[in-house]
C-alpha cells in the first residue's frame, strides 16, 4: 500500500493523463462538461505539485515514502531534483491549461486532451526514478507536442513540427543508446534500473564504453536545445500554439537537463577530457551566439523562443562548472535556474500571446504604445521580462547569480564573456518591451483599435500570469523552498562523481538522488 | 490399416505417427478444415447466405486461436518432436502460431468489403488465405527440410494467388507475376541450398541430413574438428538467402515495394505480416537451431545484412511518395530490426531483455508489427484512390476531415510502426535495442537508431498528408462511412497496441 505522499505523487501524474484519455475518447462531450473536467486535470497537479515539494523538503518524511508501488510493480518515485521541477511543471501546466481553456479551437476536446497528455508525461518524467521510465515518459510527452504543433500551430507549423520531430527523435535515439549502454555497463537489471542504482553500478563498473557520456550529453542536450543541436527549438516554440510553447519551453525541455545531471554528470564524466571541452564551448555558444541571434529578432514570439534557447546557456555552464570544479554550487544554481526559467518563460509566452490577440501581430515594428491601452498586460509583461533577465526578487536572479559566482574560479575571459550576455539579454528583452508597450502606436494598431477596440488582459489570463509570476517571486524571496531539496542532491552528485573520478573507493558513496 | 503396416515394416514402426502427433497439430488441421468448409459453403449455400462464409472463417479462426491459447495437448511447453522428428513444438512456435492466426483474422476483416466492392469472390479468397495460414503454422514447427520446404511452397503458391487476385486490375496481375518470379527464384535458392547441405553432410555419414537435429549435431562435431566443407557453408548461405527473400532482407528485398504496392491491400497486409513473420521465425529457427554451431561464422553475415537492411529500408522509404510503397520499404527496415535481434542471439547466446529471450522478443515484435500494419491498412483500404494508384501522393489528403476515426487509426498504426510510446511497437523496439546493447553490437545499434530517426520523417509525412486541408472539393473528399465492424476493430487494435505494450513491460 502506498504511503500518503506516494499516493499524492501518483495522483498528480495520473490525473491529467486520465482526464486527457476521457477527453480524447469523448470528442463530442458537451463543452461545459469538458471544460470543467479539463480544468480539474490541470488544477489537481497544480495543487499537489507544490504540496509534494513542501512535503519533500520536510525532513520528517523519508524519501522512501515517495515511492509508489504503482501499476504492475512499476511505480513513481520522487527525488530532490525532480520535486521542484515537478512543482514548477504543475504550475506551468495550470497556466497553460487556463490559456488553452480560453482559446477557441477546432476539435477543442482533443486539443485539451493532448495538452493534458503533455502535462502528465512531463510530470511523470520528473516523478520517476527509473531510467527506462524516464525515457518512456519523455517520449510520451513529446509525441503530443508534435501533434499539437502540427494541427493547431501557427504560421510555418508544418516544417517546424517536422524539423522538431526529426531533431528530437534523433536526440532521443542517441540518448536512448546512451541510457541503455549505461544500464548495461552498470550491470543493473533493467527492472530496477533507477538513477541511483545505475550510478552505483557505474561506479563499480570495470569499463564504460567511451561514447556513453557523449551520447547522453548530446542526445539529451538536443532536447534541452544545446548548441549546435538547438535549431529546431525557436521555430518549434514559435509555431506551436501558446499553451504548448509554454509547456514545451518551460517544462518539457528541462528533462533533457534533468537526465544530463542525474545520469551524465553523476556518473559518466561528461565534463572531463575532450568531451568536457566541447561541452564548455557549446554552452558558451548557447550564451553568446544565441544571444546575438536574439538581438537580431524582429518578431516578439521568435525573440522569446530564441531567448529561451539562450537561457539554457547559464544552466549548461552551471552543470559544467560543477563537474569541473567538483563543487556543488554551480549545480545548485543551475537547478534553481531550471525551475525559475520554466516559470518566467511560460509567463512570457502567455503574455506575448495576449499582445498578439490584441494587436493581431507579433512583429515588433508594428507594435507600440500598448501600455496606455492595456496597463495590466504591460505591467505583467514587464514583470515577466524582469524575471527573465534576472532582476533580484524573482527566482531567476538566484540562479543566474549563482552560476556566475560558481564560475569565479574559472578564467577571466570566460567570466567576462558570460557576464557580457547579461547585458545582451537585458538589451534585447528591454527593447522588446519598449517597442511593444511604449512609444507611439503604429498606424495599423491605431486603425485596429479604432475598428475593434480591445480591452485589457482578461481575468483568466491574469490569474494564469499571477500564478507563474507569484511562484517566481515566492522562490525569489524564499529560495530555500528550492534549495532545501536541490542542494543535497547536488552535494551528493559532487562527492559521488569525485569518488568516480578517483581510483575505486570501496566506501559507500552518497547516493545522488537522495536527500 | 496403419497399425497393420507398422507391424510388418520395422522402419514404418518407428516413423508411424502416434495419436499424440496428430493432436499436436490439431490447430493446423482445424485451419485447413476451415478452408475446405469455406469452399463447400461457396458450393452449397444459396446466394443470400453467402455472407456467412467470411463469418464462418472468422469464428473458426477465433476458436482455433482460443484453442492455441489453452493448454491442450497441441501446446508443448518444452521442446517436443513429433512425426518421427519432422516437426518440433515449443512455446515460441505456439506464440508465432498466434501471429499467423491474428494476421489471417484481420486480413479477413479487411478483405470482405474490399473484395465485394471490386466484385471479386470472397469465398475463394478465404479458402486460399486459410490454406496459407495453416501452411505457415506448420512451417514454423518444421524440424526437417522436407516439411520445411513443403509447407513453405504450399504457402508460396497460395500467396501467388492472393497477390494476383484482382484479375481485372493490371497492378495486381503485374504484382502477381513479379511475385511468382521472385518467389520462384527464392525457392530455387532454398532448394539448391537444401540439396547442397543434404549432399555434403550425407556423404560423411549423417543418417538423415535433412533433419534439423541431426544437421545441428553434425555441424557441431565438424566445427569442433574444423572440417566443415565449403559446400555445406554455401548450402547454408543459400538457404538463408531463400529465407531472407521471405523476410525481405537486403539484398533480397527488391521485390517488396513492387509487389506490396500492386497487390490488393488486404493481401499486402497479410504478406507484410504473416509472410514476414514466417521468414523471421524460420530465420531464428535455423540460426539458433541446426546452424547454431557455426554461429560465429553466421553472426557477421547476419549483422552486415541487418545494418544494410535497416539503412536501405529506411532510406528507400524516404524517397517514395506512394503510401503503400513507403510502408513496404519501412517493412524492410522492420526486417532489419528482426535480423538485428537474431544477430544478438548469435553473438550472445542466452541474451535477454526484461527477461524475454530472443524468440519471445521476436514474437512480441511481430505482434506489434501486425497491430501497426493492420491499423494502418484499415485506413488505406477505405481509400479507393490508393488502390487505383490515382494521385498516390494525394490519396490521404483530408482524411482527418473525411473520417477522424480512420485518421486516428492511421495515427495509431503509424505510431506503433514508428515505435512511439506507449504503443507496443515502442516496447518491441526497445527490447531489440536492449538485446543489441547487451551483445555490444554497436554498429547495428547505431544503424537501428539512425534508422528510427530517419523513419520519423516518412512516417510523419504520411500523417501530415492526412491532416492537410483538401484544396479541391471534389467528390472524393466526401465523408467516409465506417461500418460498425471496422470501428470495433480499430478500437480493439488500438487498445491492444497500448495495453499490450504495458503488459509486455510490466506484466512479468
Amino acid at each position: 500500500m502506498d504511503t500518503f505522499p506516494a499516493t499524492l505523487l501518483a495522483l498528480a501524474i495520473t490525473a491529467p493523463i486520465f482526464v486527457g484519455l476521457i477527453l480524447l475518447a469523448g470528442r463530442d462531450l458537451p463543452r461545459s462538461f469538458a471544460s470543467g473536467f479539463a480544468f480539474g486535470g490541470f488544477a489537481i497537479p497544480a495543487v499537489l505539485g507544490p504540496w509534494l515539494l513542501i512535503l519533500w523538503s520536510n525532513p520528517s518524511t523519508a524519501p522512501q515514502q515517495f515511492q509508489s508501488e504503482g501499476f504492475w510493480g512499476f511505480g513513481f518515485a520522487l527525488n530532490g531534483l525532480g520535486a521542484p521541477l515537478l512543482a514548477m511543471t504543475s504550475l506551468v501546466g495550470l497556466a497553460a491549461g487556463i490559456k488553452a481553456l480560453t482559446q477557441e479551437v477546432e476539435g477543442r476536446n482533443t486539443y485539451l486532451g493532448l495538452i493534458l497528455f503533455m502535462l502528465g508525461g512531463t510530470l511523470a518524467v520528473f516523478g520517476t526514478n527509473h531510467l527506462v521510465g524516464f525515457y518512456f515518459f519523455h517520449e510520451f510527452a513529446l509525441i503530443p507536442t508534435f501533434i499539437l504543433t502540427l494541427f493547431w500551430g501557427g504560421e510555418g507549423r508544418r516544417p517546424a513540427a517536422m524539423q522538431m520531430a526529426i531533431y528530437l527523435t534523433a536526440g532521443a535515439m542517441a540518448s536512448l543508446a546512451g541510457i541503455l549502454i549505461a544500464i548495461d555497463a552498470s550491470g543493473v537489471e533493467y527492472g530496477v534500473a533507477t538513477f541511483e542504482n545505475v550510478a552505483q553500478g557505474l561506479q563499480n563498473a570495470k569499463s564504460i564504453p567511451a561514447a556513453t557520456g557523449a551520447l547522453v550529453l548530446f542526445g539529451l542536450g538536443t532536447l534541452a536545445s544545446l548548441f549546435p543541436f538547438h535549431s529546431w527549438a525557436a521555430p518549434g516554440y514559435s509555431a506551436a500554439p501558446t499553451p504548448v510553447s509554454m509547456l514545451h519551453a518551460g517544462a518539457l525541455k528541462k528533462f533533457g537537463l534533468y537526465g544530463i545531471i542525474l545520469l551524465g554528470l553523476s556518473s559518466l564524466d561528461i565534463t572531463g577530457g575532450s568531451l568536457g571541452t566541447w561541452f564548455l564551448w557549446f554552452a558558451v555558444a548557447n550564451v553568446v551566439l544565441v544571444g546575438l541571434i536574439c538581438l537580431a529578432q524582429r518578431d516578439l514570439k521568435q525573440l522569446l523562443s530564441w531567448s529561451s534557447v539562450a537561457h539554457m546557456g547559464p544552466i549548461f555552464l552551471g552543470i559544467w562548472v560543477c563537474g569541473v570544479s567538483g563543487k556543488a554550487d554551480g549545480l545548485d544554481a543551475a537547478a534553481f535556474l531550471m525551475v525559475a526559467h520554466g516559470l518566467s518563460c511560460a509567463a512570457l509566452f502567455l503574455l506575448a500571446n495576449a499582445v498578439r490577440a490584441r494587436a493581431g501581430t507579433y512583429r515588433l515594428d508594428e507594435l507600440g504604445g500598448l501600455a496606455t491601452r492595456t496597463p495590466i498586460l504591460a505591467a505583467l509583461f514587464i514583470a515577466a521580462t524582469m524575471a527573465s533577465i534576472g532582476l533580484p526578487g524573482f527566482g531567476n536572479f538566484w540562479g543566474e547569480v549563482g552560476v556566475f559566482l560558481a564560475l569565479r574560479a574559472q578564467p577571466l575571459w570566460l567570466q567576462a564573456l558570460v557576464a557580457s550576455t547579461v547585458i545582451l539579454s537585458a538589451v534585447y528583452a528591454l527593447r522588446a518591451v519598449a517597442s511593444t508597450f511604449f512609444g507611439p502606436a503604429s498606424e495599423a494598431l491605431e486603425k485596429r483599435f479604432a475598428s475593434a477596440p480591445f480591452g485589457d488582459l482578461g481575468w483568466a489570463e491574469r490569474f494564469a500570469a499571477f500564478v507563474l509570476l507569484g511562484a517566481s517571486l515566492t522562490i525569489g524571496f524564499v529560495p530555500s523552498l528550492i534549495t532545501k531539496s536541490v542542494n543535497p542532491v547536488a552535494a551528493g552528485i559532487t562527492t559521488f562523481s569525485q569518488h568516480n573520478a578517483k581510483a575505486p573507493v570501496k566506501a559507500a558513496p552518497a547516493v545522488p538522488t537522495q536527500r | 490399416m496403419i497399425p497393420f503396416l507398422a507391424d510388418i515394416d520395422p522402419v514404418f514402426k518407428v516413423l508411424a505417427p502416434r495419436p499424440a502427433d496428430w493432436l499436436s497439430i490439431l490447430p493446423e488441421i482445424a485451419v485447413a478444415g476451415l478452408s475446405l468448409i469455406c469452399l463447400l459453403q461457396a458450393m452449397f449455400l444459396p446466394k443470400a447466405l453467402r455472407s456467412l462464409i467470411p463469418i464462418t472463417a472468422r469464428v473458426g479462426l477465433v476458436l482455433v486461436a482460443i484453442m492455441a491459447l489453452t493448454n491442450g495437448p497441441w501446446v508443448q511447453p518444452t521442446d517436443v518432436a513429433s512425426f518421427a522428428g519432422l516437426l518440433r513444438q515449443n512455446l515460441p512456435t505456439d506464440g508465432v502460431r498466434m501471429v499467423f492466426l491474428l494476421s489471417a483474422l484481420l486480413t479477413s476483416f479487411l478483405a470482405e468489403g474490399f473484395l465485394r466492392e471490386r466484385d471479386a469472390a470472397v469465398a475463394d479468397y478465404h479458402h486460399v488465405l486459410l490454406v496459407v495460414t495453416a501452411a505457415f503454422m506448420l512451417l514454423v514447427q518444421s524440424n526437417h527440410f522436407v516439411t520445411f520446404f513443403l509447407s513453405l511452397e504450399t504457402a508460396a503458391v497460395g500467396l501467388y494467388v492472393l497477390v494476383g487476385y484482382l484479375r481485372r486490375s493490371e497492378a495486381s496481375l503485374e504484382a502477381g507475376v513479379k511475385y511468382l518470379v521472385a518467389g520462384g527464384l527464392s525457392s530455387a535458392f532454398l532448394l539448391m541450398g537444401i540439396v547442397l547441405v543434404y549432399g555434403a553432410l550425407g556423404s560423411v555419414g549423417v543418417a538423415d541430413s535433412l533433419n534439423f537435429t541431426q544437421i545441428g549435431k553434425a555441424l557441431a562435431a565438424q566445427s569442433v574438428a574444423n572440417t566443415i566443407s565449403p559446400l555445406t557453408l554455401t548450402g547454408i548461405a543459400l538457404i538463408l538467402g531463400g529465407v531472407a527473400f521471405k523476410l525481405g532482407a537486403f539484398p533480397f528485398h527488391t521485390w517488396i515495394p513492387d509487389v506490396y504496392q500492386g497487390a490488393p491491400t488486404p493481401t499486402t497486409a497479410f504478406l507484410g505480416t504473416a509472410s514476414k513473420a514466417a521468414g523471421a521465425f524460420t530465420l531464428v529457427l535455423l540460426a539458433t537451431g541446426p546452424f547454431a554451431p557455426i554461429a560465429v561464422k553466421l553472426a557477421p553475415l547476419l549483422g552486415v545484412t541487418a545494418v544494410l537492411t535497416l539503412l536501405v529500408g529506411n532510406l528507400g522509404a524516404l524517397a517514395t511518395t506512394d503510401v503503400k510503397r513507403t510502408l513496404s520499404l519501412s517493412g524492410v527496415s522492420h526486417a532489419g530490426f528482426i535480423l538485428a535481434a537474431v544477430t544478438a542471439a548469435l553473438v550472445l547466446p542466452g541474451a535477454n531483455a526484461f527477461g524475454y529471450d530472443v524468440e519471445q522478443v521476436i514474437v512480441i515484435y511481430l505482434l506489434a508489427y501486425v497491430i501497426g500494419t493492420f491499423l494502418t491498412a484499415q485506413a488505406l483500404v477505405s481509400l479507393p484512390a490508393i488502390e487505383d494508384h490515382r494521385r498516390p501522393q494525394l490519396a490521404l489528403r483530408g482524411l482527418l476531415r473525411r473520417s477522424p476515426l480512420l485518421a486516428s487509426a492511421l495515427g495509431f498504426g503509424i505510431g506503433s510502426l514508428a515505435g512511439v510510446p506507449p504503443s507496443v511497437g515502442f516496447i518491441a523496439k526497445l527490447l531489440v535495442l536492449i538485446l543489441l546493447v547487451s551483445a555490444k553490437l554497436w554498429w547495428i545499434l547505431g544503424a537501428a537508431l539512425i534508422g528510427v530517426a530517419i523513419s520519423i520523417h516518412y512516417y510523419f509525412s504520411i500523417l501530415r498528408e492526412a491532416v492537410v486541408r483538401p484544396t479541391d472539393a471534389d467528390e472524393e473528399l466526401a465523408p467516409l462511412e465506417i461500418p460498425f465492424g471496422t470501428r470495433f476493430l480499430i478500437g480493439a487494435l488500438t487498445a491492444a497496441s497500448i495495453i499490450g505494450g504495458l503488459f509486455v513491460l510490466f506484466g512479468r
